[in-house]
């Protein structure tokens, strides 16, 4: 029996692709500044295979988001689905429904209505329509975590602008200009604790 | 239809309690430090200009301009 989550921790179910970094830093902050602490499957070492990583990381965390916004053919020659998205959130299912009570997903997407064509067996479940863009994603995830005393979505953007105008710094710091990979995500988490006004809020 | 909503019952997490679920290190901490310090410290001047004070001298910029 695996242990009780981390009632604060948010699994992040996203693309790692260069057209998502906006969305996957303000991710970050987002949730950061709302005192929930982001996780990503990059995080963890090696060693494990990569999907035996990703259901413990899914069952250490209270809630998941499961960003399909990207679900789409890839532009190579070969026009490939990505469905590693949708496989990970269907393991989210499963493990939910196993497990009442224990863990809460939330599905993302860019459009309305564009989740019923790619996955329609997802009907009953209603996104949250981020629009595609950094102010969509904090009004999404303030929708999605109410929390009292939280900050606004402009006070999300100020801190957004800092740490995304600090990515060279990180990148340099690391040697990689990789967003994704471990130790830049761990810098961005680190970076947007430090920066949020609200952990712990003002009595 | 309602969507899913987090029923948040934990307390807020300090900062330090964010930093250990993350598996943050001192020396990470440690080597972001001057960054960190120089954001904190744009953010306060931001914070300390109130989007007030700033309207009225862009308007005032933008008819004389035009």
């Amino acid at each position: 029996m695996p242990p009780l989550p981390d009632p604060n921790a948010v699994f992040l179910n996203i693309p790692y692709d260069e057209e998502f970094q906006k969305l996957y830093v303000a991710y970050i902050v987002g949730l950061c500044q709302m005192g929930l602490v982001p996780h990503l499957a990059s995080e963890i070492p090696g060693g494990d295979r990569r999907l035996d990583r990703i259901i413990q990381l899914i069952q250490s965390c209270r809630y998941s988001i499961h960003d399909l916004s990207r679900v789409e053919l890839s532009v190579s020659p070969s026009a490939t689905p990505r469905f590693n998205m949708p496989l990970e959130l269907g393991m989210t299912i499963t493990w939910q429904i196993l497990n009442p009570g224990q863990h809460t997903w939330f599905v993302c997407e860019s459009e309305p209505y564009r989740l019923l064509r790619s996955a329609s067996d997802l009907n009953g479940t209603d996104p949250y329509i981020h629009g595609g863009n950094v102010q969509g994603v904090f009004r999404e995830l303030s929708n999605a975590f109410p929390r009292d005393r939280r900050p606004s979505v402009p006070q999300m953007l100020t801190v957004y602008n800092l740490v995304d105008g600090a990515l060279h710094s990180i990148f340099k710091n690391n040697g990689t200009r990789d967003p994704y990979s471990r130790s830049v995500f761990l810098d961005l988490c680190s970076l947007s604790v430090s920066l949020a006004s609200f952990s712990p809020p003002a009595a | 239809m309602p969507r899913p909503v987090a029923h948040i019952t934990a307390p807020w997490p300090t900062q330090e309690e964010m930093e250990k679920s993350l598996g943050i290190s001192k020396a990470r901490k440690k080597a972001l430090l001057p960054l960190v310090k120089r954001l904190k410290a744009e953010l306060a001047r931001q914070e300390e200009t109130p989007v007030a004070s700033i309207e009225p001298e862009k308007r005032r910029k933008r008819a004389s301009a035009a």
